[in-house]
């Protein structure tokens, strides 16, 4: 872990020249408007390229954007809190100690973003959604271990919401404050992405050889579960119900109940494909660090 | 995969998800009252979709902030406590 200390210089010289008042970093509206501007990308909505999307009218698929950016913003603030529990237990920790100085502007980085979001959702929806992720982890394996997984679940958490922050940082046809939040936390990823994946490397490089074959499968196997039930959690019924998809469908698509929409969106070929195309650049470093499902198995197998 | 089903067919169905969930498992070893997350038959990462799958076999949503680990026990508990 000393070796990560040009790394953490960097990063945390980086964080200082970069800190900011949070509440200064937006310019909240008082109100928008959900049918007329859109709040995420389309191409990005779990029922994009779908016949179901085809069906809905234009006011209808920006209403369902702006819930699933509603959502999108809640899975950021359940995993971050997550990621800060974590990061808050390992704080000057036995295998973290060089790390720390850059652990303490991970999680004020960390609860910064969780303002952003938790602001957008509360003023513009009213709520966040819950998380059903309701029964904490097991502790797997030794503590060694239970750091890599805790530092790889971290890292597929940002890959993957750092691929929709990115290309909604871009997207100009967006409403400017769902642009703002997502240029921010895309900015500010970079640096934990970078150290995500230096530790994973690490705590894995240090680990594997006294951990064996069956414990690598077994952690292999929780992270590929981690990373289907992470995806699963953008198909979330309760955003096909406050956008009031089923009224909308009425007559034009017989199973339009949350949850048959919910299987439905999960299971379609073009959801699959989005999926196989985000998670590309998390499996592949996965793959090379031998942490994940190795490239020569089929796709079917490597991405939910 | 749509409406509500009635309390036998919801009782099957989630007997045949836990099974599905946990391949080694026999048939005859699973009754109402064996223990899913004790024995780890499913882990917390099976829990949100064990919670979708209860929410769409009963066709309403469950109260997320009401509930804890006990309510998903087995499948006696979670038959009692959302499906009837």
């Amino acid at each position: 872990m000393e070796s990560m200390s040009r790394l953490v210089d960097v990063l945390c010289e980086s964080s200082r020249r970069n800190f900011h008042n949070i509440y200064d970093l937006v310019a909240w509206p008082e109100r928008v408007e959900p049918t007329r501007d859109w709040f995420m990308s389309p191409e990005l909505c779990s029922l994009a390229g779908t016949e179901v999307w085809d069906l809905l009218s234009p006011e209808a698929q920006k209403r369902l954007a702006f819930h699933e950016a509603v959502n999108f913003f809640s899975l950021n603030i359940h995993g971050e809190s997550a990621l800060m529990q974590g990061l808050a237990q390992r704080l000057y920790g036995l295998r973290t100690r060089a790390v720390s100085p850059y652990l303490h502007h991970f999680l004020d980085e960390e609860n910064k973003h969780c303002v952003l979001f938790g602001t957008f959702c509360e003023r513009y929806a009213g709520k966040v959604y819950p998380d059903r992720k309701v029964v904490s982890s097991a502790t797997i394996g030794d503590a060694g271990q239970a750091d890599f997984l805790f530092f790889a679940k971290v890292l597929i958490f940002e890959e993957l919401v750092d691929r929709f922050n990115l290309a909604m940082s871009k997207d100009r046809r967006l409403h400017p404050i769902a642009v703002a939040i997502n240029h921010n936390h895309h900015v500010e990823e970079a640096r934990h992405l970078a150290f995500g994946r230096r530790m994973c490397a690490e705590l894995w490089a240090a680990g594997r050889p006294a951990w064996g074959p069956e414990a690598c499968a077994a952690m292999r196997a929780y992270l590929q579960q981690f990373f289907a039930v992470s995806w699963k959690e953008y198909y979330n019924p309760d955003v096909y119900r406050d956008a009031g998809l089923a009224a909308e469908l009425a007559g034009r698509w017989d199973a339009c109940d949350p949850w048959a929409l919910q299987h439905y969106g999960w299971q379609h070929p073009a959801s699959r494909a989005r999926r196989i195309s985000m998670s590309e650049r998390c499996m592949s470093f996965l793959a090379l660090l031998g942490a994940g499902p190795q490239p020569e198995n089929a796709e079917h197998e490597r991405v939910p | 995969m749509t409406g509500k089903c009635n309390a036998d067919e919801a009782r099957a169905e989630l007997r045949g998800w836990v099974l599905s969930t946990a391949p080694g498992l026999a048939e005859d070893k699973l009754t109402d009252t064996t223990p899913l997350l004790e024995a780890r038959l499913i882990t917390s990462l099976h829990v949100p979709e064990l919670l979708l799958l209860i929410e769409r076999l009963r066709g309403r949503p469950i109260d997320l902030s009401a509930l804890s680990a006990g309510d998903l026990k087995d499948l006696a508990t979670i038959c009692a406590r959302f499906l009837e």
